[in-house]
């Protein structure tokens, strides 16, 4: 077991009566890239938002770097760089300047604004007044931000939110690079599947304010049952062959399909219809896609891609 | 809290708003030259009657709304750009940010007195004053004007981190600025309303006493700290406990 560098246990936050968090037990473990998932408003932000200590939790308690964010708050801010939702600059000042003010509060050394530049590609434009920026410059410069002071965790919201796909793509392989290069654990939401199953190693889905999966991707992957569809000439025919020896398939939109067949069973359909003189055209694995999954676990709410 | 207001002051500089602070030292200057106070009976206390006139504009205008002006723009560029999350994310506390900004325009509102103190001695060589600076009278009204600040400040402070608009605060400012013309004047209302207290102790009391420039100097120094210490501590727990 690798060492936690979150750990929430009951976390919940109560806005009136409602609870957009609810007793979430999120466990983010060093070195990964965390994909933290969920349709809008299913308490992401709000989540992050209490982890940042931006907002109190109405009921049970967060870890970080194994501190009591109620008692060691600075510590623990002191190795988190963040993003939340929108970048947050300041337009009078220019990129440089931005980062200079953040800089005095984190006592870094002034080289690493030029390093941390360089890493999000801004050293061009360091010297232009943040105003002018557009959203995908601004977006770098919180990702600059937040680098600057060496974190050890870097929590970022929606960062890829209002990029072009380039931008998207930009970001994905910055976030990607990190825990390589720096030994970085990250922390990322998303509302994009696609976004979490492409760079993140551990994934939680919230929904409603409650943690409803949270394990390694590829655990995510396995649920994702197959079943095998057959296309054969006369299909209405084929499917009561089968039931009248004793096997129950789905017959759907002219094809018939096998759900969580085995190698054997199927290979005994197979048989059974080509001693009955069918004509099998196709016989094909259909895996549901991360996509079904994600719905299926969500409850098919929310606004999805 | 040094980094903390070495950070504050940086983003302050860059901006030009500090450029206002030149603003009410420069008109108090022209009202002050154009004065006439050659009348026999001034004779040998120019210096505090000019004082007195260029301290009514001052006093009674400026000073508040400077107040309020920058204590909502050392809290607007946090607000526009989404500048609080990043900041109460640092490794700072939260009551030092807000008692750096504090300072911050403690810092600005002092500037501007002590231009102001720069307008009358220009006016008094420009005149030719007598040569003997009354520095005392001086002094206590440049530093009691600044002090009658702090109550008012606390309260635009709290108001503004409050607001994310940069608009109310100062509307509600200007709101209770205008009636001044009027509370200076009131024995009753005039020691216990926060803008009109910069007038109030910054008024040389050599000249005309009237309304409220009659109550007690000690009255006074307890109805502004007690105000400071209320709207302070008011908009330092608000600031602690909000949620970004």
């Amino acid at each position: 077991m690798s060492e936690l560098i979150i750990e929430t246990k009951n976390l919940t936050k109560k806005f009136g009566a409602t609870r957009v968090v609810n007793h979430v037990d999120m466990q983010v473990k060093k070195g990964e890239i965390y994909g933290f998932l969920g349709p809008n408003g299913a308490g992401k932000t709000t989540t992050i938002r209490m982890l940042l200590g931006l907002a109190r939790p109405s009921k049970g308690s967060i870890h970080m770097f194994g501190k009591d964010i109620r008692k060691e708050k600075l510590a623990i801010l002191r190795k988190v760089g963040s993003l939340v939702e929108y970048p947050s600059y300041y337009g009078h000042l220019t990129a440089r300047e931005n980062l200079e003010a953040v800089r005095v509060l984190l006592d870094v050394p002034k080289s690493r604004i030029d390093e941390v530049l360089s890493i999000v590609r801004l050293t061009k434009d360091a010297k232009r007044p943040v105003k002018g920026f557009s959203l995908g410059m601004k977006q770098r410069l919180g990702i600059a931000t937040a680098l600057l002071g060496n974190p050890e965790l870097l929590i970022l919201d929606e960062p890829t939110n209002g990029l072009d796909p380039s931008g998207i793509l930009e970001m994905r392989e910055l976030i990607k690079s990190m825990p390589k290069e720096h030994g970085i654990t990250i922390v990322v939401s998303s509302h994009l599947l696609s976004e979490i199953d492409q760079m993140a190693t551990q994934v939680g889905i919230i929904t409603k304010g409650r943690i409803i999966f949270q394990d390694s991707i590829h655990k995510l992957r396995e649920q994702a049952s197959s079943s095998i569809k057959l296309t054969v000439n006369d299909v209405e025919a084929a499917w009561k062959t089968l039931l009248s020896n004793g096997f129950t398939t789905d017959l759907v939109q002219n094809n018939i399909y096998i759900d969580n067949g085995t190698d054997d069973h199927v290979a005994a359909i197979v048989k059974s219809l080509v001693e009955h003189d069918f004509s099998i055209y196709r016989v094909e694995e259909q895996k549901k896609s991360l996509e079904e999954i994600f719905l299926e676990l969500t409850g098919k709410e929310g606004g999805l891609l | 809290m040094a980094a903390l207001f070495k950070s504050e002051f940086y983003k302050l500089r860059k901006s030009s708003i500090w450029l206002l602070i030149f603003v009410s030292p420069l008109l108090s200057f022209f009202i002050g030259l154009l004065e006439s106070n050659e009348v026999p009976q001034y004779e040998g206390v120019q210096w505090v009657t000019s004082l007195g006139m260029m301290t009514i504009g001052h006093a009674i205008l400026f000073l508040p709304l400077l107040t309020g002006v920058f204590a909502s723009f050392v809290c607007r560029y946090e607000h526009a750009g989404g500048g609080w999350k990043q900041l109460l994310t640092m490794p700072v506390h939260r009551g030092n940010i807000y008692i750096a900004k504090m300072l911050l325009v403690a810092l600005l509102i002092g500037l501007t007195q002590l231009l102001f103190v720069v307008a009358l001695l220009v006016i008094g060589w420009i005149k030719g004053f007598p040569g003997d600076i009354p520095w005392d009278v001086i002094g206590s009204s440049i530093a009691g004007g600044w002090l009658a600040c702090m109550p008012l400040l606390a309260l635009q402070l709290f108001v503004s981190v409050a607001w994310s608009s940069f608009a109310a605060p100062l509307a509600i400012n200007v709101i209770f600025t205008i009636p001044n013309i009027l509370i200076i004047n009131s024995e009753r209302f005039g020691p216990y309303y926060p803008w009109a207290q910069p007038f109030l102790l910054m008024m040389p009391d050599s000249s005309e006493s009237f309304g409220a420039l009659n109550t007690s100097a000690t009255t006074l120094f307890i109805v502004i700290i007690g105000g400071f210490v209320v709207f302070f501590l008011a908009g330092l727990f608000y600031f602690k406990r909000k949620e970004i």
